[in-house]
């Protein structure tokens, strides 16, 4: 599968060219996407950060599709899975935002490997815990580990073009967040088939968690020996030879906090990804306890929420490209606002339904139009700020938590709510704060309901308003500039070629 | 290229570039009004469906079942908790002698199971006790399943070794040639809080899984300490070139 994108036409120095496999940009950052190549930099990046993601997500998903034994060795209530639930979830929301600034200081290779292989611990202890304190810790501590989500983004952003970088970064998220979907296969099977070769249910599902834990160790193990941050190199490597001067965190770190759009985007994703992540631990006992399936049954059910994300995610982000392609940035915004406005409302009904068929089937659209929903909110963050990347991207990330957290906390903890009211409630909540993304707007692009600003304010205006004038004396602003040239494409074809 | 883009944003004014803008916006969704009555249609056809399939079957209830067993569960050794796959219970169920004669007439098997006690299904919506039959999860473990032949029966039953740790008591049910219950008989009172008996469930715990996990862990966080080490050195290497 081959992307293009407008990069690729403004032509590229031939030094450029004989460096790199792909077609790259001012910045050497690949403008097309070749999915079955593994080509040092860019698609080795690709790869091996996205298999590192789905591995943390298998991990703290780990144990929810075998709840329905766990909570009979351990005598959880309902008090007890719901607190765990929200752990597993709630750690990684300050991880998430240190993520960012890790990112944008050491590099996402470094600190993502460093997470991961720090969490991993968390994930071989679980087959110690004998209490539903131990239950809580381990998916609290596991759960920490999502925030290479953030890593995962913001290597993509720095590795694919402007054109391209919708769909990386939705492929790259999406196939990571296929964990979350795959492991409700792969825990009861596993679980299976460790009892058939004579454990007792009790034992059987603690020795299943060495399988998570193993892959997770060694994703990380391949991050760390064949990934590179950059197109040019390491950041290691290029802080010490000068190529990359050292940004003041504090300056990164404000500059990214004042802008508000992270903070809607962080909120709005909070209710397109916080909504899968609670699916993600709630739907394989909602359908076991609901229909009276067996564990193995509820799995696949379950699995094909998480499994809808090979393609409804990507989907997500090559969609919000090609409304960018066409109508720019104001495409990007009314295509994301639609598609999560739909899946609130799917998964009203979803809780309505009674029917196992019908429930199944709903369920499946509700799942495409969510994790669409997540790629196109990553199809607008690359251009929030330049400057701080990793700080919008680790906000909204750790929005997105912050969402499946308060949901699991409002609706899904305890026996407050049956699980299906709870279900229909979390729709509702998930329009209302959709709506705050009609109010995002770029002066030099315009937002939903607003045209460009009449001050004619271009995308150097835009990015370069990040640095001040001792700053770029002293040329730190560079890469906002080139990243403001490339980003031209966000005003969409009609305004380039009024022509047509 | 840029430059083209730079004079032609240029050469628009305002108002020009606002009304070409608001000019191809507006037809993006020529078939929004289209598209929502589709969706609030379909909507339509699905809640009709699910109102619909909630019509259907007559569930069997609990409370049509009778009393007509009687049966007693006492753990044999004369012990607080009874310890999953160690300690038994001795089992006892027969017909009530005060019931009518013949209202044994139409059991095929006695079905015998074990049962939460309320103290055990607080907030454990899993554990529920309904009304339907076939929704009722009182009693998940089956303890033994007999053809019925009239006599008083016992039964030594080890308690098994997934029984999580609860409190119990043990309930019969009359099943009819249909695999329907038709009559019931359990070990404690109507409010199940009488004659109870309390397991305690196997860790599932072994110390080698203990072991392997403080190896893996310790093996993942020494194999970072390592690599950054390395890349430390490898930075070091490049400044001196």
């Amino acid at each position: 599968m081959e992307v293009e994108g407008k990069g690729g036409e403004a032509g590229t120095t031939t030094t450029a060219t004989r460096r790199f496999a792909l077609p790259v940009d001012a910045e050497n950052k690949s403008t097309t996407f070749r999915l079955f190549s593994v080509a040092k930099p860019h698609m080795r990046a690709f790869h091996l950060s996205w298999f590192q993601f789905f591995c943390c997500f298998v991990s703290t998903f780990a144990a929810p599709p075998l709840l329905p034994i766990i909570r009979e060795n351990l005598n959880l209530t309902a008090t007890d899975i719901g607190n765990a639930g929200i752990a597993s979830v709630s750690g990684s929301v300050f991880a998430r935002i240190v993520m960012g600034t890790a990112c944008d200081l050491f590099g996402p290779r470094l600190a993502s490997a460093a997470l991961t292989l720090s969490t991993a611990p968390a994930v071989y202890f679980t087959a110690g815990i004998k209490s539903p304190i131990g239950f809580i810790m381990v998916r609290f501590f596991a759960g920490f580990s999502l925030a290479t989500f953030v890593s995962t983004q913001f290597w993509m952003s720095s590795m694919f073009s402007g054109p391209v970088v919708g769909s990386a970064n939705g492929i790259a998220a999406g196939w990571g967040n296929l964990g979350g979907g795959a492991t409700q296969l792969i825990m009861p099977i596993v679980f299976s088939l460790i009892r058939r070769m004579g454990a007792t249910k009790f034992t059987a599902w603690r020795i299943a968690f060495f399988i998570p834990g193993l892959f997770q160790t060694l994703s990380a193990f391949a991050v760390l020996l064949f990934g590179q941050d950059l197109p040019d190199g390491d950041y290691w490597a290029m802080h010490k030879s000068g190529e990359r001067e050292k940004d003041d965190v504090g300056k990164v770190i404000s500059n990214g906090i004042s802008n508000y759009r992270g903070w809607i985007t962080a909120l709005a994703y909070g209710y397109c990804f916080g909504v899968e992540l609670t699916i993600d631990n709630i739907i394989a006992e909602y359908f076991f306890d609901r229909f009276h399936l067996n564990l193995q049954t509820a799995g696949i059910i379950a699995a094909s929420f998480g499994l809808a994300n090979f393609f409804a995610r990507p989907g997500g982000g090559i969609f919000s490209d090609l409304m960018a392609r066409r109508f720019g940035m104001r495409g990007r915004l009314w295509a994301w606002w639609i598609v999560q406005t739909l899946g609130g409302v799917l998964c009203a009904f979803l809780g309505q339904i009674h029917s196992l068929t019908w429930s199944i089937v709903v369920m499946l659209i509700f799942s495409v139009f969510v994790q669409a929903a997540c790629g196109l909110t990553f199809g607008v963050v690359p251009f929030i700020s330049r400057r701080s990347l990793g700080v919008i991207s680790g906000m909204t990330g750790a929005g997105g938590n912050v969402g499946a957290v308060l949901t699991q906390l409002i609706f899904f903890k305890g026996s407050t709510y049956s699980r299906e009211t709870g279900i229909t409630l979390m729709g509702i909540m998930s329009i209302a704060c959709s709506l705050p993304i009609c109010f995002i707007y770029f002066p030099q692009w315009g937002g939903m309901f607003c045209g460009p600003s009449s001050k004619k304010v271009t995308e150097e205006d835009y990015y370069l308003a990040e640095w001040s004038s001792k700053e770029k004396a002293k040329n730190l602003h560079l890469a906002s500039q080139k990243f403001a040239e490339t980003s031209v494409s966000e005003r969409g074809r009609a305004s380039t070629h009024p022509q047509t | 290229m840029m430059a083209k883009d730079h004079t032609l944003y240029q050469d628009l004014t305002c108002t020009q570039f606002f009304h070409q803008k608001s000019i191809f916006l507006l037809p993006k969704f020529p078939n929004s009004t289209m598209t929502i009555h589709t969706l609030l249609f379909v909507s339509l056809l699905i809640f009709s469906f699910i109102e619909s399939s909630r019509g259907g079957n007559k569930d069997r209830l609990f409370t049509e079942l009778q009393n007509l067993l009687e049966v007693t569960a006492k753990p044999v050794q004369d012990v607080i908790v009874l310890e999953a796959g160690k300690d038994m219970v001795t089992i006892k169920w027969k017909l009530k002698s005060s019931g009518k004669v013949d209202a044994d007439a139409t059991f095929k098997t006695i079905q015998v199971k074990l049962c939460y006690a309320p103290i055990s299904q607080v907030d454990r919506p899993w554990r529920k006790t309904h009304n339907e039959l076939f929704k009722d999860k009182t009693c998940p473990h089956e303890i033994v399943s007999k053809p019925y032949d009239k006599t008083p029966q016992s039964l030594d039953w080890t308690v098994d070794l997934d029984i999580p740790t609860g409190t119990y008591f043990v309930r019969a049910y009359g099943i009819d040639g249909d695999g329907q219950e038709v009559a019931y008989g359990q070990s404690s009172d109507e409010g199940r809080t009488k004659n109870l008996f309390s397991v305690q469930a196997i860790s599932g715990g072994h110390v080698s899984l203990d072991i392997a996990s403080i190896l893996f862990s310790v093996f993942s966080v020494v194999s970072l300490l390592v690599f950054f080490v390395k890349e430390k050195k490898k930075a070091k290497l490049e400044q001196r070139e």
